[in-house]
């Protein structure tokens, strides 16, 4: 068995990554019986397998590495182990091009006055959204990561903030019906 | 990555799995090591009945005991595992469903040789699907 993936995340967060006296990259190594290997002058960061085949989570470790570059919390990227959340991350030069002034606009928006946008579509979705220079990082389950990536690009779009949530708050109340319909009109002897 | 040739030992057969997941769905699909023939293909919309469920952890784990079952009874010993996600302008990181096949594979009792990431990056890209204006609902 072998492994090995390189991937480079900005030097400012190589700091957050190995954590202090490098309890955050043990961590990680521990729980995704991974070895990491990282470069802090130029962020270079190499990951190989070890330990147990059975045991191995060697991508998600790729994806919480990727969050924690992306701008997240070791605490917030960690909430990846759990099998059913996911990383997404939305590039802003899709939307922005290359213009500075317009990335600053976009990204002002999707934080909001005191990061009460960024705060409330959190809450609304259930994903854990992360702004960090020309990118979106976005954490959740299949279906709130689906809810709030809809929700950003409407935004860097330039939907008004009011529209935005009311679709959130829509597909909530959806979600909560249909949870009470679960074995409703179903053959569950299926 | 996969040119070289795997070890040496006269009474094992090795495959390819390659794994395709994405946010809607996982397909497990078990090739001779050409890559051109196909042992076994399970997706786990084949085990599941809802639509939200078929990128799930347990659907996968569902569609790759599958393909395993076959395996073994054609005589493959182990496995260098593909894994990819949807790459191109889509999302570059597998989907929930990844992790989930590639445990249920090397609990079969298949030896693991290589774990590659296959996700077609491009150099440059297409245009996002959508248009200029956005997605309009």
């Amino acid at each position: 068995m072998s492994f090995e993936k390189s991937l480079r995340i900005p030097t400012d967060r190589v700091g957050v990554l190995i954590g202090k006296s490098g309890n955050i990259k043990s961590e990680i190594e521990k729980k995704c019986s991974v070895k990491i290997h990282v470069d802090s002058e130029t962020g270079d960061i190499r990951i190989n397998e070890k330990g147990k085949v059975e045991d191995i989570k060697p991508f998600k470790a790729v994806e919480i590495i990727t969050a924690i570059g992306r701008g997240f919390s070791p605490k917030n990227a960690i909430l990846l182990l759990n099998d059913e959340n996911v990383l997404h991350v939305i590039d802003l030069r899709d939307f922005a091009g290359k213009s500075t002034s317009k990335l600053e606009r976009i990204k002002g928006r999707i934080i909001g006055e005191g990061g009460k946008a960024r705060q409330h579509m959190e809450e609304l979705s259930g994903a854990r959204i992360s702004v960090y220079g020309r990118s979106v990082g976005i954490i959740g389950e299949a279906n709130q990561l689906k809810l709030a990536i809809n929700a950003i690009t409407d935004l860097c779009c330039g939907r008004v903030h009011g529209a935005v949530y009311s679709k959130l708050e829509a597909a909530r109340r959806r979600e909560k019906r249909d949870k009470l319909q679960l074995w409703e009109g179903q053959n569950i002897f299926d | 990555m996969l040119s070289e040739e795997p070890e040496k030992n006269t009474n094992e057969k090795w495959g390819i799995a390659h794994i395709y997941s994405s946010y809607n769905n996982t397909i497990v699909h078990l090739t001779d090591l050409t890559g051109a023939e196909t042992v076994s293909i399970s997706s786990g919309g084949m085990h599941v009945n809802a639509d939200r469920y078929e990128s799930s952890p347990y659907a996968a784990m569902k569609a790759s005991t599958a393909v395993v079952e076959v395996a073994k009874t054609k005589g493959f010993t182990a496995f260098h595992i593909r894994v990819r996600a949807v790459g191109g302008v889509g999302s570059r990181v597998p989907g929930p469903g990844a992790q989930a096949a590639i445990r249920a594979i090397a609990r079969g009792g298949f030896k693991i040789g290589r774990i590659d990431d296959v996700t077609p990056i491009p150099h440059d890209t297409t245009r996002k699907k959508g248009g200029k204006r956005g997605r309009r609902v």
